[in-house]
């Protein structure tokens, strides 16, 4: 299972070359199945550089969308396979009370906040409640949960031969409660996160930064590292940026965040997630982050 | 870690219910879709006297033989008839009266308003209200509901 990470910006996109190290886009994750399956978790602005790399090449294509807000949307529109008559794309979203997942994405890919509507999009396009069960993609099993977060919204565990990967990008599970001394089965998306071999995972404030937007549905980067503490990822890849993170503010929390997770015993290897890293889950020895992925990019922007 | 193994996790209704009822002064506790408390909170430890920490989880039964409900004389009350039930069986917030035991041993009378826990697939469980009448003088010594 190859992952790449396509956006890693949370709230909104940031163009600037002060951001160019880390990546401005929103979240976008691309997960290839060594069938081949192709699966892209949410749609943030970094979908649409991964559509124009796919369109014409994969034909089946599986949008797994962790909650509607608009920087894990934004992009759909932009993704060209959406305007492939031969492409067939599946939007796969969080189920809520009253209005089906295309209605509610209408909202958006409609008048007059689109100049076209969602009934234009040439592609084959369905739109999918996550069932509760897990199911199966290709070769690849997925789970969805509810976690932490305001409004309905999703975690996703997708899991092939062995390998694992938990995406929790919008994730405020310290909310009311100590993560270091809760039960873990009390701990939203602990189960989605247990063991994987990769975790994506919010951690969108600074501490200092926590107190003011306490409830808004994201981390601090001490309860990410608490949770990830926790859960015993394999790896643990710090997600969904601040807009006014610039790269060398991203670097000293990178910093921060590796001498508090030595501090807390942490075994996976970390990394602040950046545009374009890739994974392979299926090799053991990606050298991933593991400090050194870390301290190279230290040197690569530091230079 | 097979992925048979993970650990089932609680539903987000319950864990934010929980973490509500945490932080609350009003006595209130948590019940999951089997109708076990599997949270009380300090106001609710107050009016029982006995402490979640202590005991944990509690089976109905459990919950059920140690607080009641019961009525006036003493009577254990038949769970269906409990707003915890009806908000587990209608969907729907549930309001009753009756008495429970204290740590002391006798009874005291409150009210309950239970609110179920429904989300996109189901029932999940319910958050119960409790509002001591006697501690506030408001007893009427009578049964609703």
């Amino acid at each position: 299972m190859l992952v790449k990470l396509w956006g890693v910006r949370g709230s909104t996109p940031v163009a600037s070359p002060a951001v160019a190290g880390f990546g401005g886009n929103t979240p976008c994750v691309q997960v290839t199945g060594t069938d081949g399956t192709e699966l892209i978790l949410d749609a943030g602005t970094g979908i649409g550089a991964l559509g124009e790399k796919i369109v014409g090449r994969s034909r089946r294509v599986h949008i797994l969308l962790t909650h509607l807000h608009f920087d894990h949307i934004q992009g759909l529109m932009f993704f060209a396979p959406m305007f492939d008559s031969d492409a067939e794309v599946t939007v796969w979203g969080p189920p809520a009370a009253g209005h089906a997942l295309r209605d509610r994405l209408a909202r958006y890919i409609s008048s007059p906040l689109s100049p076209i509507e969602i009934r234009d999009l040439d592609a084959k396009v369905a739109f999918v409640d996550t069932p509760r069960e897990p199911w199966r993609i290709g070769d690849v099993e997925v789970r969805a949960s509810l976690v932490a977060h305001r409004g309905p919204t999703l975690g996703y565990r997708l899991a092939e031969d062995g390998a694992s990967l938990a995406y929790l990008p919008d994730h405020e599970p310290g909310l009311g409660q100590r993560l270091d001394a809760a039960n873990a089965r009390w701990i939203s998306g602990h189960g989605l996160a247990q063991d994987a071999s990769l975790l994506i995972h919010d951690a969108q404030y600074a501490d200092d930064e926590y107190a003011a937007h306490r409830g808004f549905g994201h981390s601090s980067l001490s309860d990410a590292l608490v949770f990830a503490r926790r859960s015993r990822p394999r790896r643990l890849a710090l997600f969904h940026h601040a807009p006014g993170h610039d790269d060398e503010r991203l670097l000293a929390l990178g910093a921060e965040a590796a001498a508090r997770w030595s501090d807390l015993g942490g075994e996976a290897t970390i990394e602040v997630a950046r545009e374009g890293r890739a994974f392979d889950l299926s090799n053991e020895d990606d050298p991933g982050p593991l400090g050194r992925g870390f301290r190279g990019e230290r040197e690569a922007h530091s230079g | 870690m097979a992925e048979a193994d993970a650990v089932s996790e609680v539903p987000l209704e319950l864990i934010l219910a929980r973490n509500l009822v945490s932080i609350l002064s009003l006595a209130a506790f948590v019940v999951d879709s089997d109708g076990d408390v599997v949270f009380f909170n300090e106001a609710a430890a107050e009016v029982s006297g006995t402490r979640f920490e202590e005991t944990g989880s509690l089976t109905r039964g459990e919950w059920n033989r140690e607080l009641g409900p019961f009525d006036e004389h003493g009577r254990p009350i038949p769970y269906d008839e409990l707003p915890l039930a009806i908000a587990a069986r209608e969907g729907r917030p549930a309001y009753g009266r009756f008495h429970i035991r204290t740590d002391t041993g006798g009874l005291i009378e409150i009210e309950a308003g239970a609110v179920p826990l429904l989300g996109p697939d189901g029932y999940h469980g319910a958050m119960v209200v409790l509002w001591p009448l006697e501690r506030t003088g408001q007893s009427t010594g009578a049964r609703e509901g």
